[in-house]
């Protein structure tokens, strides 16, 4: 066969394939290790120096050639352009991009939000909201957190300025979602379970981690059984739901004045490989509903137990987008809020 | 605080490593890093504020240690040798205020005031404690031994021949020079420890410079004292001065350690600067009803572990942990009568004792059961659900959701008009200028957001949803801003009027359910401009406009801004989400399309309407889809164009009646000065 008439039929062959097998065939036939031309150049120490530079040189520019064909339509093939094509007319390039259609973004904080409150909401908690301005009393009082006690400086607090001298009760920025539960109780009898998202303020001069606003939510769980094991199984659900399987959890003693006993909740993501950066993260304080709580609140004595917890919904935004500015939040910025 | 892991080591011949031990104390005690390593590894015990009366030192720290690994730890008996002189015929005690419960002194004669030991001094710099001579060194080792703060007096320089020391409230203006140099001045509320002369000590927060020990002293008194924790919280916090004693009193320690850290401190002085411990201890109690503080008695059925816990745990476990901690315990029939340690302030009710054995099990170690509750749905908050829907909308729309802060600086309250900052909320202790008022407004910070993010963009799209705060009340905003550095015809207003009434119409508001009305008789018409204002009858919903030139020149803002801000809980009341199906039209429709020419000072509102109004029975459905100002039309006109549908739900309509309803309407429009074309 000479070369001419060899790069002819191979040209038919290749317009023939349709699909990756066909196609593939061909390759073995034309460009394979026994195909025509590797014979050819195989047997080219045969021929003189001169056929074998002009001979050598032809076969070669084919070789070529063929292969850009079979690269080709191989990518045809695997786009499916040769199935959209055919029998038709006029040629769609599905490669073109599609029309542009754009929306606005959603702010971390939101997006992480509707997570931990649609998690909890499966698990039938109902979402209640209170006020930023809050009386000293729900703030703290009621909390078992008296005036002029050091468990206060826990809650570094900013102070409403009274508008009278008349003014008998102190008003505040709430410094966490707590005043709610004490609220809730007064007006509702258990059982009863609810999450407070919202809101909360604390002195403090702002840094990387440290802000001067901040989100929490809120949760209060209260029935005849409600135990500190029920509390964990709940917690840990919650977790698993919004970080999937990448975090561990672990639950810790530690002391808030409305809670007996007082757990602390840490998260650790599970990194793959590099693990020297893999600290416990604190994302919430929580524990059993003290009774003294109760009794503020009129309940009967001794029949209702229950859990209560305030959740960071920062630090769960810092560690599920890996930000490490707490003040990208509270500052607009527009790189920032097309990033989610 | 800061401890010794070597200290730790020697006292309970512990065998764990230093990570080790961080880690026992942060799943059983309280939350325990390493800070530093190598030859004297130092831990950092966060220790909670029930915790700080009963383990801020090394000794107390080991008990509760030695029950987290299943000992029990007893504490060493203080051993000293007393001279034949007694000291109470040196000293006089006189106390004169409730504040102090309880006080005791010792004296000690002829010691040598030097550098402390090696061993002394590395022990004090681990704890963060700087190392100054053997007497002061001595001291703040008992208390970082004990958790007892206690003080060192150089006997010589106290007034008087006969030595008093008097505990008494400080005189108003009265002056102390303590030992940090500085000087203080005092009020009644303020405790001071005293001479006949003057005040010789901040009781329970810092000694004078008057009778502080130097290198001259041979003669000192030894003060171990228990103060009333509230005072010298007070004190503490009006003075701004918080040390490592008046830490430690503030949550109220225990009485049995005064006088055993007392006996401690005398005993360390003899063994680094010599001298005569002279004998007895000169010793007041104030308040006899609080040095034996009632005996509690918690008694906790054997059933309600389990009911409060959520796990099976046998009695003897309770037991064991129990008393490892130092419980007494009586065990009965039905329950288990528990009496805490006297050194434990913070256990009062069943539910602290319980949580004292959850501690010491592990609360992480133990099973997670979820609650057997009945299957009830979550109560839908459907204020809550309204909020996130609109985000939703305006995401759809290509808007930004941003939070900002809920502050406003001195500046912008200037910025803003006298009648705004009149309602304005103020902060008592502001943590800068920049905090000092709550938000009235989005506006002032919206103008903020646009001036810094025209660095990256020329055309910002943003909404907020939060609250703003007035004298009167706290409520929840809807804002949104579009702004573009190149002024457009008006473009943007439109856009933002677009977009509000899809989201109203999305929430089952019509253009029939609300009126615009001009901004002029509302509050915001110091704030913005060219604008309109929607309301529902009589109440306000939210307005729409561009912000004043004042406020873009103080916010430095340039280019075309459209501002927007609804009151949420006003729309909220007035959505209509109930949907009822109408049956699909019978009959078919006729479209018309009419074009006329109309001054341009008629309202496209007041045009719908007459055309609406024309044709009461067949019209269905107004459509403006043209608005042509400019060449060949004369001046003050306008051109618009409507698709008009019409139908009947009884017959199809015909041409003709059709021709009759366009007169109609033609007719109504040229009372209105309309050219028809």
């Amino acid at each position: 066969m000479n070369l001419e008439q060899l790069e002819q039929i191979a040209k038919e062959g290749i317009a023939l394939a349709q699909d990756a097998q066909s196609l593939e065939q061909w390759r073995i036939q034309y460009l394979g290790r026994k195909s025509a031309l590797s014979l050819f150049f195989n047997s080219l120490s045969k021929l003189s120096l001169q056929e074998r530079k002009t001979q050598g040189e032809k076969a070669n520019k084919i070789h070529k050639l063929l292969k850009n064909l079979y690269i080709i339509k191989k990518d045809e093939i695997e786009k499916g352009a040769n199935e959209l094509n055919k029998g038709s007319s006029n040629f769609l390039d599905i490669t073109q991009p599609g029309d542009k259609k754009t929306q606005g973004h959603l702010h971390p904080l939101t997006l992480v939000s509707r997570d931990i409150i649609a998690s909890f909401e499966k698990m039938g908690f109902s979402i209640i909201e209170g006020p930023e301005i809050e009386k000293e009393y729900y703030n703290f009082d009621a909390l078992n957190i008296p005036a002029d006690h050091p468990a206060r400086e826990m809650w570094d607090t900013l102070w409403i300025k009274p508008t009278s001298k008349k003014q008998k009760s102190k008003t505040l920025l709430r410094t966490h979602t707590s005043p709610m539960q004490v609220r809730f109780m007064e007006k509702n009898q258990p059982p009863f379970r609810i999450i407070v998202p919202g809101r909360c303020f604390r002195y403090e001069a702002t840094d990387s981690s440290h802000e001067i606003q901040f989100y929490q939510i809120e949760g209060l769980m209260v029935g005849e059984d409600i135990n500190l094991s029920n509390f964990k199984a709940i917690i840990s659900e919650i977790i698993k739901d919004i970080f999937k399987d990448n975090v561990s959890v672990r639950f810790r003693p530690s002391f808030f004045p409305f809670v007996s006993p007082g757990v602390e909740v840490d998260i650790r993501q599970e990194l793959k490989g590099d693990k020297s950066n893999n600290n416990w993260l604190e994302i919430m304080g929580a524990g059993m509903v003290h009774p003294a709580l109760f009794k503020r609140v009129d309940y009967e004595n001794n029949r209702w137990q229950g859990f209560a917890f305030g959740l960071g919904v920062e630090r769960i935004a810092m560690i599920k987008y890996k930000i490490d500015d707490i003040r990208l939040f509270f500052n607009p910025d527009i790189r920032f809020l097309e990033q989610f | 605080m800061k401890v010794s892991y070597n200290w730790l080591k020697t006292l309970l011949k512990l065998n764990t490593t230093p990570e080790k031990l961080a880690d026992i104390l942060t799943m059983n005690f309280a939350e325990t890093t390493v800070k530093s390593l190598g030859k004297r590894p130092v831990l950092d015990v966060e220790l909670g504020s029930n915790q700080v009366a009963w383990a801020s030192g090394h000794l107390s720290l080991a008990r509760e240690i030695g029950a987290c690994l299943g000992k029990k730890f007893v504490l060493p008996e203080p051993k000293i040798k007393e001279n034949k002189t007694l000291a109470k015929n040196l000293l006089t005690l006189d106390i004169q205020t409730s504040n102090c419960k309880y006080y005791s002194a010792r004296i000690l004669q002829g010691v040598k005031v030097k550098e402390s030991p090696q061993w002394l001094k590395e022990r004090l710099s681990d704890c963060g404690i700087r190392p100054i001579n053997n007497l002061v060194d001595a001291a703040n080792y008992v208390m970082l031994e004990t958790g007892q703060p206690l003080h060192v007096f150089d006997f010589d320089k106290l007034n008087s021949e006969q030595k008093t020391i008097i505990v008494r409230q400080a005189k108003n203006k009265e002056k102390i020079n303590a030992l940090d140099g500085q000087n203080y001045i005092l009020n009644k509320e303020m405790m001071v420890i005293a001479d006949k002369k003057q005040p010789i000590a901040l009781a329970g927060i810092k000694g004078g410079q008057e009778t502080g020990v130097n290198k001259e002293t041979k003669n000192i008194i030894l003060e171990s004292a228990n103060f009333v924790g509230n005072n010298i919280h007070l004190t503490s916090k009006n003075l701004g001065l918080k040390t490592d004693a008046s830490w430690r009193f503030e949550h109220n320690i225990p009485f049995e350690l005064t006088v055993y850290a007392l006996d401690r401190l005398a005993g360390l002085i003899q063994q680094v600067a010599g001298g005569d411990i002279l004998k007895g201890s000169v010793k007041k109690v104030k308040d006899i009803s609080g040095w034996k503080q009632e005996k509690i008695e918690i008694p906790i059925k054997w059933e309600n572990w389990e009911k409060f816990l959520g796990w099976p745990i046998n009695k003897k476990k309770i037991i064991k942990n129990l008393s490892l901690l130092g419980f007494s315990l009586k065990e009965k029939k039905e329950y288990l009568l528990v009496t805490p340690p006297q050194f434990r302030n913070d256990l009062k009710i069943k539910e602290d004792v319980m949580g004292e054995v959850a501690r010491l099990e592990g609360i992480n170690r133990i099973v997670s059961v979820l609650p057997r509750e009945q299957l009830k749905l979550p109560t839908k908050n459907e204020f809550w659900v309204f909020r996130e829907k609109i985000k939703d909308w305006l995401k759809g729309c290509g808007l930004e959701e941003i939070y900002n802060y809920s502050f406003l600086s001195e500046k912008d309250k200037k910025s803003l008009p006298i009648q705004w900052q009149e309602k304005m909320i103020e902060i008592e202790n502001p943590t800068s200028a920049l905090t000092k008022y709550l938000r009235p407004t989005f506006l002032v910070n919206f103008l903020k957001n646009i001036n810094y993010n025209f660095r990256f963009t020329d055309t910002i799209r943003f909404f907020e949803i939060g609250k703003v705060y007035s004298l009167k009340e706290e409520s929840f905003v809807f804002g949104g801003v579009l702004a573009q550095k190149i002024k457009s015809n008006n473009q943007l207003f439109f856009q933002a009027k677009g977009i509000l009434e899809g989201l109203m119409d999305s929430f089952g508001i019509g253009s029939h359910d609300y009126i615009l009305k001009p901004l002029s008789k509302t509050r915001f018409s110091d704030l913005l401009k060219q604008g309109v204002a929607i309301y529902k009858e009589e109440d306000l919903i939210g307005v729409l406009g561009q912000p004043q030139d004042f406020l873009k020149k103080d916010y430095d803002c340039e280019g075309e801004i459209i501002y927007w801000e609804i009151g949420l809980s006003s729309l909220f009341n007035f959505i209509n989400e109930e949907r009822e199906f109408q049956s699909l039209p019978k009959y078919p429709a006729v479209i018309r399309d009419i074009s006329f020419m109309i001054p341009q000072n008629i309202l496209i509102d007041q045009v719908l309407r007459i055309i609406q109004g024309a044709s009461p029975s067949y019209l269905e459905e107004v459509d403006l889809f043209d608005i042509y100002v400019g060449k060949n039309l004369p001046q003050g006109n306008k051109s618009l164009s409507f698709h008009l549908i019409f139908r009947s739900q009884k017959h199809t309509l015909e041409n003709k009646e059709v021709d009759k309803e366009i007169e109609k309407i033609y007719k109504a429009l040229k009372i209105l000065g309309a050219k028809i074309r």
